[in-house]
C-alpha cells in the first residue's frame, strides 16, 4: 500500500475524478465549519481584529507537512511523486499580490466563496461570478502575458534544496514559524480588542 | 510533570506535539532518499520463471498493426543504434535513466534492447519500484529482426510451415522488411533494416493535462 494511489495504479484517471470530487466536498464542509463562509472573518484577517484564517491555514500546513514527512521517512508515500507545481518567482508573487487585493476587497479567496454560495450567501454568489469572469478575461489575455506569466523559472524547487539545508530543517523551521505566528496573532487580536472597545470579532 | 501537563490547554499541548515532531524531524534523515528500496523476491521470482512478463515479437507485431495504445514501447539501446532503426512507436530511454522517465506505474511497458539481457536487467529495476505491468521483449530487437523483418523459409519447409510463412511474409512487408525465401544463406549485412518514416517514434512527454490550480 503506497502512496500517491493515483501514481501508483491503485485507480483509473476516471476514478481520480470521484476521488477529487468527494475530497473538494470535504474540504469545503471543513471550511465551511471553521467558519470560512463568512466575508466578515475571512476580511479581519487583514485587520488584524481576528486571525482565524492565518491560524487554520496554517495548522493545516503544519499537520499535512509533518504527516507526508514522517509518512514518505517510512515509505508509505513516495514524496518524489507528489505532484509539485513549477515556480515562475516574479509572476507569482504579482499574481498572489492581485488576489490578495481581490480578498480584501471581496472578502473571498476562489475556494471560500464557493463555500459561501453553497451556504446561500448572496456576496459569495457574486464573488464566485466575479471569479469566472476574471478567469475569461485571464484566459482572453493570456496570449499577450504569457511571456511574463513563463518568465522567472526556477522549475520544482523545494524550500530545502533552495536554502541548501535538509528537509527536515525545514519542517522544524515551518512548525516554529508557525508557532511564532500563532503566538503574534494572540497577542495582535488582544490588542486590537482593547483599541476597539474590548471586543473579540 | 504531569501537573504541567494537566495544566496545558489543548492548543498548547498540541504545539509542544507539533515541536516535538519538528525537533525530530530535523534529525530523523531525508525522505527522498529512495534509491534504496525493498523488493518482493518471491513475486519477481515467480513472473521470471513461468514467462509471464514476457512478449514475443510476432506478439507484438500483431499489436503494432492493431494499431494498439494501451502499452508503452521502450528501445533502451544507445542513441545512434535507436535513430539508425526502432521498432515502431518506441522511445528511446537509456536503462540509468528509466527512473526519471516520467514512466506510469500503471501502465503496460514493453522494454527491448539488442538481446535479451539489458532488457532483463532494466525489467529488474522497473519491478523492484513497483511497476506492475513491466515485460520484456522476447529475443529482442534480434529475435525481431530474425522472426518480423526478415522471416526465413527453410528449404525443406512442409506445407503448414509455408503457410505460416506466408502469413508472416505480409506482417514482415507491413513493417518495410523483407522475407527470405532463398534457399541458399544470405548475407546478413545485406539484409537492409527498414528506413524509418517519420512520425514513428514516440516521446515520453505525457501530454499536458490542464495544469492543476492550487489554492485556498
Amino acid at each position: 500500500m503506497n502512496a500517491p494511489f493515483y501514481k501508483f495504479g491503485f485507480f483509473s484517471f476516471d476514478v481520480s475524478l470521484i476521488v477529487a470530487f468527494v475530497i473538494g466536498i470535504g474540504f469545503g464542509f471543513m471550511l465551511e465549519r471553521g467558519g470560512f463562509g463568512n466575508a466578515r472573518i475571512l476580511a479581519a484577517q487583514f485587520y488584524f481584529t481576528n486571525m482565524r484564517v492565518l491560524k487554520v491555514m496554517f495548522t493545516a500546513i503544519v499537520t499535512a507537512m509533518i504527516g507526508i514527512f514522517y509518512l514518505s521517512l517510512i515509505g508509505w508515500v513516495d514524496l518524489s511523486l507528489v505532484y509539485l507545481s513549477d515556480t515562475y518567482i516574479v509572476p507569482q508573487v504579482i499574481g498572489g499580490l492581485i488576489l490578495g487585493f481581490g480578498f480584501v476587497i471581496g472578502g473571498y479567496c476562489p475556494g471560500t466563496s464557493f463555500v459561501s454560495l453553497a451556504t446561500g450567501r448572496y456576496d459569495g454568489l457574486v464573488f464566485a461570478l466575479g471569479v469566472v469572469a476574471g478567469i475569461f478575461v485571464f484566459g482572453e489575455l493570456f496570449p499577450y502575458i504569457s511571456d511574463f506569466f513563463y518568465s522567472t523559472p526556477m522549475g520544482k524547487v523545494r524550500l530545502n534544496e533552495w536554502l541548501g539545508v535538509s528537509y527536515g530543517m525545514i519542517v522544524l523551521a515551518v512548525v516554529l514559524m508557525a508557532l511564532g505566528a500563532f503566538a503574534a496573532a494572540e497577542w495582535g487580536e488582544k490588542v486590537m480588542a482593547k483599541k476597539n472597545g474590548g471586543v473579540i470579532e | 510533570m504531569k501537573n504541567l501537563f494537566e495544566k496545558l490547554s489543548g492548543s498548547q499541548k498540541l504545539a509542544a506535539a507539533a515541536i516535538l515532531l519538528g525537533l525530530f524531524a530535523a534529525f530523523a534523515g531525508d525522505p527522498f532518499d529512495n534509491t534504496y528500496t525493498k523488493i518482493n523476491t518471491k513475486e519477481i521470482a515467480l513472473d521470471a520463471m513461468n514467462n509471464s512478463d514476457k512478449v514475443d515479437v510476432r506478439e507484438l507485431a500483431e499489436w503494432l498493426i492493431e494499431a494498439k495504445a494501451d502499452f508503452r514501447l521502450i528501445d533502451l539501446r544507445t542513441e545512434e543504434k535507436f535513430n539508425e532503426y526502432f521498432i515502431p512507436s518506441a522511445a528511446n530511454i537509456q536503462p540509468a535513466e528509466l527512473m526519471n522517465a516520467n514512466l506510469m506505474r500503471n501502465e503496460k511497458i514493453v522494454l527491448y534492447a539488442d538481446e535479451n539481457t539489458t532488457a532483463a536487467q532494466a525489467w529488474f529495476l522497473l519491478k523492484s519500484k513497483d511497476y506492475k505491468a513491466v515485460y520484456i521483449l522476447e529475443g529482442g530487437l534480434d529475435m525481431w529482426k530474425d522472426k518480423v523483418l526478415f522471416p526465413k523459409l527453410a528449404s525443406d519447409a512442409d506445407a503448414e510451415e509455408k503457410m505460416e510463412f506466408a502469413k508472416f511474409s505480409e506482417v514482415s512487408k507491413f513493417f518495410g522488411g523483407m522475407p527470405q525465401t532463398g534457399l541458399e544463406e544470405i548475407d546478413k549485412a545485406e539484409q537492409k533494416l527498414p528506413e524509418l518514416k517519420l512520425p514513428a517514434s514516440t516521446t515520453l512527454d505525457i501530454p499536458k493535462k490542464k495544469k492543476k490550480r492550487e489554492g485556498c
